[in-house]
């Protein structure tokens, strides 16, 4: 149901204003009883009234002059252009199906042709305005003419939804009812006290009920609107699966002895600043076997790598390779690549490229390295011993497939040629002719 | 002194120390040896009492204030989780202070010479000890703090708190190598529970990767199932000893001592088995069925059917002989997502041990689950609802154990009643499971489309004040006014627009007497944004991580893959990617075809999770149709046309959008361009599904609506008896397919078009359009109104007033 356009109140307001405009007050008196209530929703009430109006046969004649009168009061304080139901007033003032005493009142209300007349005609009652109408006094204007007079200036065409502005109103006369029938003749008027017979009704009633029941809309087509569907239920439920145990735990490093691989430590130390003993390097390799975690601790620290490689390359080898799933490898990586060129670094490499898989972006810029120390060294006798360790290291990189010749192809090939007269780099140019 | 009688084996041991040359040392140590036997005897209260007398020996020693923590919350029944996490956390800051300043110490004191001779004796008195000099940048091994970030991390994941947990698990894994066995493994174990939960497939499977390799999984069985290690181990020292003499012979020459040649091949397995030491606390077999549990929900994560049937099998040859709850309840979540529920429910019933109350509770949760899925939403409801009081039942179990947090799931299957209830039509109970529930699923898009949808239900039920009951909404109404000549008629249709409007926009944030909002449209939009935004997070955060690995696809997908998948795993995982994709080549080189049976390889991991992705990727994407969808509807319904029309105009522009949205954003924007006077450019929109001048298609067809429809899945292997069962069980909720059928979508579009044609003054058109629509879709009222409308306009119905 749609909403109602009046409460209660004011739809018994309205009753009884229609109703007592058949009395003998004056068309003044009406209104300003009417406008005394400030808890009249003006525009609710206007409305209603046009709707009625608008239905020709349902207010008497009476009704109709005083629901225009205020139609046009509601509003009278401003400007008439302002007035929501103007156009409806100007139409109205010309429809030529309309009595002529109920346009020349439109005209009179909206002051046209003596526009400083006095309010006069309003201290009579309807019907005696409408008793002393005469008709030859009154000159119709054109539509035109009027719309121009008090639509002119009006406020551009306030925005409205085509959808409602298309409604038809939703009050209808029922078809039933034989289209002709004159609802005023005295014909289907009760006698006091006659059976009722058919086609007779109170008007009252049937005024009422419509007042009771307007509402702002009209019929209006109707478009459907589906709602969306319900997003499937997929892999939404819940699932529950018994949850792993996970115990707080103690920390069983308090108070521990954290003398823990001391001697490895020390051991380390000093193979940073000379070889060690075979025995005491025995004896590191075999505590860090023991303790996976010890490499951790034993004091290594990559700018520290450098001393380690030249002085003992072996314990370099296995520190590094138990580093190798350490976060910090790849900065053991760069401070070895970034070293000088050297037998011992030389063979740190070559031992970790066959136990561990080495990135290889490391792998192509120690051969780099290699190649370029070899070409700078400027002792013969030391360019000879090197050239032959790296020709030898890159045979057996090319071997093992740790290094693919492709990548570094040009790069070898020059170093082979460069150093053709000696017997390794012979043998390595020989190697890769052959892999061509 | 109860002290001694109960820890006997340390009493000597203190005794002879104790009058020795390091005093402080060994009495602390001796101290801290009960304490920790008082401890693993859960003899808490003196396990504190010794801590308390450690503390006042090295007072703020952080680990011994961890112990203390730890121990006083076992004592004290675990009641205050929040309160040792905050001493955790003090601890842990502490200790990273003492390791910053030890690590200061170092670089200043680079003097090597001089300390490490007073270190040599081992015996330093207190913290400045030789340890700190000699230490590592990386690690100081006295200031560890990873044992309080393991507790932290627990705490959080029993508090169901998994960002946070794994926020703290992720720091400490990053730098995981250095820690001692048994506190990685722990730490390794729980943040793959943590990843799980977060249903993070990809940096799960780099956690279990690393796990089987790391904890020397493989090995401790009699190496049958990993057959990639062990041609791993057999192999690769076989292909480096193609290295022939020449070398060898070279350096030897060179001078360079070949004295320990004989490790060279000892090396060689070196970095695939780090961890060959397991902690014995977990024995093998059992670390290693935990770790095809995983890789089960795993790949039950990752919708991987197949190959988590071949993985929960082998799980349950390991498993033979030991509690398999897990397992059980694992397949029985494979054959429910196999649509295999008669399976399901017969698992589910071999494993349970109905005692206890947390198990029944996911128990009686699993088989609500399972009657979901076969449209059964009354027996499932009550099965929820036992599930329910189980876990009440939980909380009130004494004395309170940590585990007892975390099986409290009563807001997960708070969340399945609240899908039980919407399909159910119960909205305001849905809603309020829902509201419940966001506690933990706050950040999901889907929760709060759910409870937009709870708010959508409730008003086309008429539940919301301002909505109209739906008798008074399906129909038109003519009411007669007055008597005999004076009769009029009076027509009035349920559907008037603006009925929420004034009425619900009152009290927008209306509160009700539980405290949630109440159900209204104003709070449907609003779960409709906070789900849009929380879906395109998603999406920005997604595209960041999976660009990279599309640029790089397949080769590079082999050993960058995980790597650029996530850049918090970027040293650790990339090494382990590598040296896993070494065994599977070799395989492949071998020509063996047999595949590795414990161990998936990375190759098909990254596989399986890219396939996952794109599932997830498919489902937000039909998140978002529907939360478009829904929020054109509900704006419509707010009649603001403008925004109706920007949402259905986005849902139009989703790539891949299903048919029926597709339908849906047409008719939506055709309605908000009406409303917005453009009537032509709607019945342009509206003419897509036009054929020929008059005759409109059917926007989609049956298969479209197949996704909503109840899964009756049979599978293959009971098809017999399935098929026989699926005859027996029709939904008990009519029909769950909600939506339109494609005819009456037909007769939807017949009749907007209708009305269309109405406005825009054609009326014949609009007769022609409304009579084929109410054929189609007799009931509508919408439809029925604009007939009228239309013939009061021809003038078909004789005189009427205006």
């Amino acid at each position: 149901m749609g909403k109602k356009m009046l409460n209660f109140e004011e739809q018994c307001k309205i009753v009884n204003l229609l109703k007592s405009s058949s009395e003998q007050k004056s068309i003044e008196e009406t209104l300003t009883e009417f406008f005394t209530n400030p808890k009249l929703r003006h525009f609710n009430v206007c409305y209603s009234l046009s709707l009625l109006l608008q239905d020709k046969m349902m207010l008497s004649s009476t009704e109709r002059l005083v629901a225009f009168a205020i139609l046009h009061r509601s509003y009278s304080s401003q400007k008439s252009a302002a007035n929501p139901f103007i156009s409806f007033l100007v139409n109205a003032a010309c429809d030529e199906g309309a009595e002529n005493y109920e346009r020349a009142f439109i005209l009179h209300l909206l002051g046209f042709g003596n526009s400083n007349s006095s309010k006069e005609f309003l201290k009579q009652s309807a019907s005696e305005y409408i008793k002393k109408f005469d008709p030859s006094s009154q000159t119709f204007p054109q539509k035109e003419q009027l719309q121009k007079q008090y639509l002119e200036k009006a406020h551009p065409e306030p925005y409205a939804c085509l959808l409602k502005s298309t409604a038809v109103k939703n009050v209808l006369a029922d078809p039933d009812v034989p289209p002709g029938c004159d609802v005023n003749s005295a014909e289907f008027d009760l006698e006091p006290g006659a059976k009722s017979k058919l086609g007779s009704g109170d008007r009252d009633e049937a005024l009422s009920g419509l007042i009771a029941n307007l509402s702002l809309e009209g019929l209006i087509p109707h478009w459907i609107r589906p709602l969306p569907p319900r997003f499937p239920v997929d892999e939404e439920l819940v699932w529950l699966n018994p949850d792993n145990n996970h115990e707080l735990q103690w920390d069983q490093g308090m108070c521990a002895d954290t003398s823990r691989g001391a001697a490895v430590r020390d051991l380390i130390a000093k193979a940073l600043r000379g070889p060690l003993a075979p025995n005491q390097q025995e004896q590191v390799l075999v505590e860090l076997a023991n303790d996976p975690k010890l490499v951790y601790h034993c004091g290594l620290t990559p700018r520290k790598l450098p001393e380690l490689v030249e002085s003992n390359p072996l314990i370099a080898v296995d520190v590094l390779i138990k580093l190798i799933n350490s976060p910090e490898i790849a900065e053991y990586f760069t401070v070895l690549v970034n070293m000088d060129m050297s037998l011992h670094s030389m063979e740190v490499v070559n031992r970790l490229t066959t136990a561990v898989e080495l990135p290889k972006e490391f792998v192509r810029t120690y051969i780099t390295n290699c190649i370029s120390s070899c070409e700078n060294i400027k002792d013969k006798y030391m360019q000879n011993r090197l050239v032959r360790l790296v020709c030898v290291f890159l045979q057996s990189l090319i071997r093992n497939r740790i290094i693919d010749v492709k990548d570094l192809f040009i790069e070898v090939q020059a170093f082979c040629i460069e150093f053709s007269r000696i017997r390794e780099a012979a043998g390595l140019f020989r190697l890769l002719k052959t892999l061509e | 002194m109860d002290l001694r009688d109960s820890s006997p084996s340390s009493t000597p041991n203190r005794d002879g120390n104790a009058g020795d040359d390091d005093g402080v040392l060994s009495v602390t140590s001796a101290l801290a040896k009960d304490a920790a036997l008082y401890f693993q005897s859960r003899k808490f209260a003196e396990c504190v009492d010794v801590l308390n007398q450690l503390n006042s020996k090295k007072e703020n020693d952080p680990k011994v204030l961890h112990n203390i923590a730890i121990a006083e919350f076992f004592r004290d029944g675990c009641s205050d989780p929040k309160k040792l996490l905050e001493v955790l956390n003090n601890v842990k800051k502490r200790s990273e202070e003492l390791a910053l300043a030890s690590g200061e110490q170092v670089e200043s004191g680079s003097n090597i010479g001089n300390n490490i001779t007073s270190g040599s004796k081992g015996s330093g008195t207190t913290t400045s000890l030789p340890a700190s000099n000699c230490a590592s940048i990386i690690y100081a091994d006295e200031f560890d703090s990873s044992v309080a970030s393991l507790n932290i991390a627990v705490i959080w994941f029993y508090l169901h708190e998994y960002a946070k947990a794994l926020s703290v698990l992720e720091h400490v894994y990053q730098n995981i190598e250095p820690i001692d066995e048994t506190t990685a493994l722990h730490i390794c174990l729980l943040l793959l529970d943590v990843l799980l939960a977060c249903r993070d497939a990809s940096k799960s499977a780099d956690v279990l990767n690393y796990m089987e390799k790391a904890f020397g999984v493989g090995n401790v069985s009699q190496g049958e199932n990993d057959l990639a290690a062990s041609v791993n181990a057999s192999e690769s020292p076989l292909s480096r000893t193609l290295s022939e003499d020449p070398l060898d012979e070279m350096f030897s020459t060179l001078d360079i001592g070949g004295q320990n040649l004989a490790r060279h091949t000892g090396l060689t397995s070196a970095n695939d088995l780090p961890r060959i030491t397991v902690d014995r606390s977990i024995s093998g077999v059992d670390l290693k069925l935990k770790l095809q549990l995983y890789k089960v929900r795993l790949l039950l994560l990752t919708r991987n059917v197949k190959l988590a049937k071949r993985e929960v099998k082998h799980a349950m040859n390991i498993a033979r002989g030991r509690d398999s709850s897990m397992a059980l309840f694992l397949k029985a979540q494979l054959e429910y997502a196999r649509g295999n529920h008669r399976k399901a429910i017969k698992l589910l019933m071999a494993s349970s041990n109905r005692t206890d109350a947390a198990m029944s509770s996911m128990f009686n949760n699993n088989l609500g689950c399972i009657y979901y899925q076969l449209g059964k939403y009354h027996t499932s409801a009550v099965f929820f609802s036992k599930a329910l009081s189980n876990c009440s039942s939980l909380q009130k179990e004494k004395p309170l154990k940590l585990l007892t947090f975390s099986q409290d799931k009563s807001l997960l299957i708070t969340y399945n009643c609240g899908l039980q209830y919407l399909a159910c039509g119960k909205p305001l109970l849905a809603a309020h499971c829902f509201q419940k529930a966001s506690l933990v699923f706050y950040k999901r898009p889907l929760m709060w489309l759910r409870l937009a949808e709870c708010c959508l239900m409730a008003v086309e039920k008429g539940l919301v004040k301002g909505s109209w009951a739906p008798s008074d909404r399906s129909e038109v109404r003519v009411s007669v006014i007055g008597k005999g000549r004076w009769r009029r008629l009076l027509i009035e249709n349920g559907t008037t627009r603006n009925r929420h409007v004034d009425s619900v926009e009152r009290d927008v944030w209306a509160l009700g007497d539980d405290g949630q909002p109440k159900l209204s449209l104003p709070l449907a939009r609003q779960c409709l944004y906070n789900a849009l935004h929380l879906l395109n997070c998603s999406e920005l955060s997604n595209s960041k991580s999976i660009l990279p690995s599309d640029s790089s696809l397949e080769e590079n997908e082999l050993s960058d893959g995980a790597s650029s998948k996530n850049s918090n795993y970027k040293n650790l995982p990339s090494n382990d990617s590598k040296a896993s994709t070494m065994p599977a080549a070799l395989i492949n080189l071998n020509g063996d075809l047999k595949e590795p049976k414990g161990g998936t390889n990375q190759e098909g991991i990254q596989t399986f999770i890219s396939y996952y992705e794109d599932i997830c990727r498919r489902e937000n994407q039909m998140i978002k149709q529907a939360l478009l969808a829904n929020l054109a509807y509900v704006e419509l319904e707010l009649e603001n046309p403008l925004k109706a029309l920007s949402a259905a105009r986005a849902l139009l522009e989703l790539p891949g959008c299903s048919r029926i949205y597709v339908f849906l954003g047409h008719v939506y924007l055709a309605e908000a361009l009406c409303l917005l006077n453009k009537p032509k450019e709607a019945a342009e929109h509206l003419s897509i599904y036009l054929s020929g001048e008059s005759n409109i298609e059917l926007p989609f067809g049956l298969e479209d609506c197949e996704q909503w429809q109840v899964k009756k899945h049979i599978d293959c292997e009971e098809a017999n008896v399935g098929a026989a069962a699926a005859k027996n069980s029709s939904p008990e909720g009519l029909e769950d397919f909600m939506f339109l059928k494609p005819d009456e979508a037909r007769g939807t579009l017949y009749a907007n078009l209708a009305a269309v044609s109405a406005i825009q003054g054609d009326l014949e058109r609009a007769h022609h359009f409304v009579t084929q629509a109410l054929s189609l879709v007799p009931d509508s009222s919408e439809a029925t109104m604009t007939a009228i409308y239309v013939d009061l306009m021809l003038g078909f119905i004789f005189q009427w007033c205006g």
